[in-house]
């Protein structure tokens, strides 16, 4: 494991996206995740942003989110539908082969098992001509997925080849979900890793587990459930995940910090983590890949 | 299997190829090229630079037009293989229903007094089509003026008929194709290690109506240098007689590999590559033309 399976991602820092893609760059990173409204916000236009991201050199790790697309009917899932085209269409142009799909968080959609896996393969069907895999996220205050072996159940079940999971460690912390479930999951269909950790012990509720997504989480190594994020990427590589790991840290602080300044502490956590990692797994046997 | 478990496996009535589709911008020397194939120009389309060919039961179409396929860039000097057209019993049900399972619905492109042909997207920018009137009405009757003083069916050169296409697909995208084929139109992946035809390679997948066959072919190992899209590579033809049809096709002046592992012979044969991209291939066929 070494930096190279390590990125960044936009939303952790301010400015432009050209700024972005020059700081995680002069910090050593290798690859970086976007968010939609990189490309829809530039002010020189879609076709300016993709240009950027192509002149940076930067490998894309994905594109992120499309929203609240899962378990809905009628007039509303068109709708979605429309949404999860355009999202698509985008992230074929910024040459993105992986589109982050967080669980839906809408009380008017069905908690239906079958009703879910339709939809997750509709969307993995739209997907395959334009090269795109669908890594699926259970967002930790999603309605009916919310915990990641749900989100894998729904993965396992719709069985297409260009779905697979998205596990984010801050939605495993905040929901205390154990890491004894990725025991079911196959690593081959883990498509996406994103890594945060925060600063309090405990979330109560809800609402507070949203707030602290949104607003306080912190890369890796900054926080207090380092020792978890840390058992979390070893279990990974020991069950064979070679995929990426990118920094999912939304922070009110950092985007009122230098670039690169937060892009250093980004770094600072890649070492961290691997010295966490290979420190420990040296002794145990690596997982045969399945 | 049951008669019961077949029964649902066909849900389109897909029933074979309707017509394939080429885009070129030089239409003349692709009409050559298809006439040296066996391939007669019987219509042209009413308002549009199309040409329809015709062999025996396979109708091939040369789209010139310059925005040849909705929503897609002008046709290049070297002809691209842009459209199957599959007979199904209800087009519009078909339509419906691949959209439902995750097809991407095709832009309209029917003028005034044409027929709507609904398709969705596949592989690249290539489209496909859902016929339903191919029985007591066809298609060309509305949108194609027959050629004056041309036999509107020519016939087969030694019995050549549609058996497959061969589709370009991207590093590790077997699995993704596959899902697509099975989930939207009810295809079944071959066992591997069975191939027809002298190329043997790739993840063959089977109509659900027997009649013809997609082939997809992954880059070959050692290939990260060349320039390998995803796309429709090439069309196959089936023949009972191999040997016959390449001898009646030769005399014809087509002219067919002969070098390393490709050797025309009783399993298949595979032609030259004409203006920069356009090959065909021969392989015995057990189906009926």
């Amino acid at each position: 494991m070494n930096l190279d399976h390590f990125g960044m991602d936009t939303i952790t820092l301010a400015g432009t996206l050209e700024g972005k893609l020059r700081a995680v760059r002069d910090a050593g990173f290798t690859q970086i995740m976007f968010s939609a409204r990189d490309i829809v916000g530039h002010p020189d236009g879609e076709a300016a942003a993709v240009a950027a991201v192509r002149d940076s050199g930067l490998r894309v790790t994905g594109f992120q989110v499309l929203r609240d697309f899962e378990g809905l009917s009628g007039h509303l899932h068109a709708y979605k539908v429309d949404v999860a085209k355009a999202m698509l269409g985008m992230c074929r142009a910024l040459g993105s082969e992986l589109l982050l799909v967080c669980s839906s968080t809408l009380t008017h959609g069905s908690g239906d098992r079958e009703l879910l896996v339709r939809d997750l393969r509709k969307l993995s069907m739209l997907a395959v001509p334009l090269g795109i895999r669908i890594a699926y996220e259970a967002l930790s205050w999603g309605k009916h997925v919310n915990e990641y072996p749900q989100a894998w159940d729904l993965v396992e079940r719709a069985d297409r080849a260009n779905l697979g999971l998205a596990l984010d460690s801050f939605h495993a912390l905040a929901t205390g979900t154990e890491l004894g479930g990725l025991e079911e999951v196959d690593p081959g269909r883990i498509f996406l890793v994103q890594l945060a950790d925060f600063m309090w012990q405990e979330i109560r509720s809800p609402e507070e587990r949203l707030n602290t997504a949104r607003h306080f989480r912190v890369f890796p190594g900054e926080g207090v459930h380092g020792a978890e994020v840390a058992a979390l990427v070893r279990r990974l590589d020991e069950m064979g995940y070679r995929g990426d790991y990118s920094f999912e840290v939304f922070n009110d602080d950092y985007v009122q910090l230098p670039l690169p300044i937060v892009a250093r502490r980004a770094r600072q956590s890649v070492k961290w983590l691997t010295d966490q990692v290979s420190r420990r797994s040296v002794p145990i046997r690596r997982a045969t890949r399945r | 299997m049951t008669v019961l478990e077949h029964e649902p496996a066909n849900p389109l009535g897909m029933d074979g190829i309707e017509f394939i589709e080429y885009a070129t911008s030089q239409p003349q020397a692709l009409g050559t090229v298809l006439q040296t194939m066996g391939f007669m120009p019987v219509a042209r389309h009413r308002s549009r630079e199309v040409m329809l060919y015709r062999q025996g039961g396979m109708n091939l179409i040369v789209n010139a037009h310059p925005d040849a396929l909705p929503g897609l860039v002008a046709p290049t000097s070297t002809p691209e293989l842009k459209a199957v057209a599959l007979r199904v019993r209800d087009a519009a049900y078909a339509w419906r229903r691949a959209q439902e399972l995750g097809a991407w619905e095709m832009p309209t492109r029917a003028s005034a007094m044409e027929l709507n042909i609904p398709g969705i997207h596949g592989a690249a920018d290539t489209l496909i089509y859902f016929v339903d009137r191919y029985t007591d009405f066809s298609i060309y009757d509305v949108d194609f003026v027959p050629l004056p003083g041309v036999a509107p069916r020519p016939p087969a050169l030694a019995g050549l008929h549609y058996f497959g296409v061969v589709q370009t697909i991207g590093p590790d995208r077997t699995a993704d194709w596959v899902d697509f084929y099975r989930t939207l139109l009810d295809f079944s992946v071959l066992p591997s290690g069975q191939y027809f035809g002298i190329l043997p390679k790739g993840t063959l997948l089977e109509s659900p109506c027997h009649k013809f066959y997609l082939q997809l072919i992954e880059p070959p190992p050692g290939s990260e240098d060349i320039v390998w899209t995803e796309g429709l590579l090439r069309i196959g033809l089936g023949a009972p007689d191999v040997l016959a049809a390449t001898r009646a096709l030769k005399s014809r002046g087509v002219v067919f590999v002969d070098r390393g592992p490709v050797q025309t012979s009783e399993k298949g044969a595979l032609t030259q590559v004409y203006l920069g991209g356009v090959t065909f291939e021969l392989v015995v066929s057990h189906l009926q033309p």
